[in-house]
Parts: C-alpha cells; structure tokens; sequence
C-alpha cells in the first residue's frame, strides 16, 4: 500500500468511525449510505483548466456551488455515459421535490488528446444544462487527480483506439471549493437522491 | 414467396420446430452520444445447444467494427478491455450489460433505419438480429 493509500484509507475509516458515532448518537439519523464524508474539508489544489467554452479556468471554478464531479472521457461508451446519466437523473428527481440548492455535474476529462473543449462541451450538454467539462494539458489535470487521489492512466496505444482506465467514483466539492466526500461506484440514483440533500446540508 | 415463407416459419414455430441453436434478448443499442462515433449494445445471448458457443465475430453492416469489450471495476477503478471471443455455455446465458461486457459499435455508417448484428462463430454466422432504435421521447 503507498503512503498515499494509507492516508486514504485512514480518511476512510475515520469518516465510518465518524458516521458509526453520529448513527449512534442521533435520534433522527441522517447519514448519507453511500457517501463518505471526509475528515478535513481541504481546498482542491490548483490548477489551470479550460472549460467547455475554450475559457480558461482555475479551482476557483469549483466555488459557488456543490459539485459533482466525474473523472472520465467522451470515447468511453459505457461507464461515463452510465455515470453522467445516473447523476443527470438524480438531479432532475431531486429538482422535481424542490430541492435546493442543486449540484452542478462536472467532467474532468483523463483523455485530454481526444477531449476538446467542444467535444466536452457536446458531450457535457447532453446531460443537461448548467453542466461543466473540463479539460486541458495532461500536466494541469495531473495536478488535480494526483492531490485528489484520483487515478486515470492510458492503455493500448493502437492509433486512436487506447482507452482510459479510471478511478469510477464522484468527487463532492462544496461551495468553498474544498473537498467534501466521496461516492464510489456503482453509482445508483436512488442513493444520490438519499444522500445529497444530507450531503448538502452538512456545511 | 415471401408469404410463404412466412407462413411456413409460423406453421413451423407452432409445429415446435427445434428452437435455434443461438437466441438474442433484450437487445439494446444506444445512439452515439452528440459528436461521438460509437454506440454500446447491450443484449442476452443464450444458447440452446448442448455445446458452449463461441462468438468469435461481430459485424454490423451500419458499423464500420464492432468488438466485444468488458468493463470491470476493481478497487473502484473502471478498466475497458476488448474481448478476443465470447464464450456462451451450453444451455446457460452471457449477459451484455452497462459496466459489464458489451459491445462496442464504431464508426457508425448510417443509423437512420434498423442495426444489424451478425453473429460468428469462426467462420460461420451462426445468428442475425435487427434493432429499431426508440422513437425519440420513447425511451
């Protein structure tokens, strides 16, 4: 296990330890089933991105609202769709019972090569409006999965065929722009819907 | 002739002819999404026979390749790998579904009308099926 893994998993029992006391504690439990809530709301690291209009962006993108955000690629034909659907349904539940605020779904692309702002942009919309892609060089997205933990790597070099392999969970940042938890695959609508009035209610 | 044939498959359907060796069910492909150039299929293969089938081939006339892939999550982590064949057992089933094994359909041709799928197993096709895509708003 690297050090990196043993904070992680460190974070992660704390937070079960965490959510196993106030589970106990509260009379009226509300703890979310399938987030994890992290210890020390740490800001993202910086970076320097574009968004899916060509505007250069920096992780002060990430203040102002809850945000969902998905690390994946636009040639990934199954899991990404999967996801980006999943987290486009439970947003329109939660808006149905007058949720508010509601959470803003973002796309890190790990395939910068082939993730052009545009085709970000097409791909991004498609789930809905007010969504945010992000993409840019390998190093400045580097920046911001190696500090959050996430992994993506390239496979397969024929062509144009290579795919991505990925961390598959969502990262939850909150309105200060600081990491808030964690929500690992499979990703399920009816926890989201659960979980993220509980997870937005938290700060 | 084509009534005939047609009448011919019902009266031999009623008749309990055998059942084919190779059955598709719950077929699904999606669009490809806003410019992109693949679709995934998903589906449930099952063989009626008492030997395990081999796809080895799948082809799609409105497709410029299609491939089998699997997609397995393992310490959270989504991997896409293709499939060199696909493995049906005797008298059992493969499912073809989200975050699973599926296929992948690339370089679409011409989606205005119904896919193909043909089945191979070495060289020999062993199934053909047709999808419609859902009228927009119907899914």
């Amino acid at each position: 296990m690297s050090p990196k893994n043993l904070v992680i998993a460190a974070a992660v029992a704390v937070a079960l330890a965490a959510g196993i006391f106030l589970a106990i504690r509260s009379t009226a439990p509300a703890v979310p089933a399938s987030a994890l809530i992290l210890p020390e709301p740490e800001p993202v690291p910086q970076f320097s991105l574009l968004n899916q209009d060509g505007d250069k962006v920096d992780q002060s993108v990430f203040e102002g609202q809850w945000d969902l955000v998905f690390f994946g690629f636009t040639h990934c034909p199954d899991i990404c769709p999967t996801t980006l659907q999943v987290l486009a349904t439970a947003k329109q539940t939660l808006a149905g019972m007058g949720q508010q605020p509601l959470p803003r779904i973002v796309l890190v692309s790990v395939d910068p090569e082939r993730d052009t702002p545009e085709i970000l942009g097409q791909y991004v919309d498609y789930f809905g409006d007010g969504n945010l892609g992000l993409t840019g060089t390998i190093e400045e997205i580097r920046k911001l999965t190696t500090e959050l933990g996430v992994y993506f790597e390239k496979r397969g070099t024929e062509g144009d065929n290579y795919v991505v392999d990925h961390w598959a969970g969502v990262y939850v940042i909150d309105p200060d722009g600081k990491r808030h938890s964690l929500i690992g695959s499979p990703h399920v609508v009816d926890n989201y819907v659960r979980d993220l009035p509980i997870l937005m209610d938290d700060r | 002739m084509r009534a005939a044939l047609l009448l011919l498959a019902v009266l031999l359907t009623a008749c309990g002819a055998p059942e084919p060796p190779l059955v598709v069910g719950e077929l699904e492909i999606t669009k490809p999404m806003p410019g992109r150039r693949m679709s995934a299929g998903y589906l449930v293969l099952a063989n009626n026979t008492d030997e395990p089938l081999r796809i080895t081939r799948v082809e799609s006339p409105q497709f410029n390749s299609v491939e089998v892939h699997e997609t397995t999550i393992t310490d959270g982590v989504s991997r896409m790998r293709k499939l060199a064949e696909l493995t049906v057992p005797a008298h059992d089933s493969v499912t073809l579904q989200r975050g699973g094994k599926h296929l992948m359909l690339m370089g679409p041709k011409d989606l205005e009308g119904a896919v193909t799928l043909q089945f191979f197993s070495g060289g020999t096709p062993i199934l053909s099926v047709n999808y419609t895509f859902p009228e927009e708003g119907d899914q």
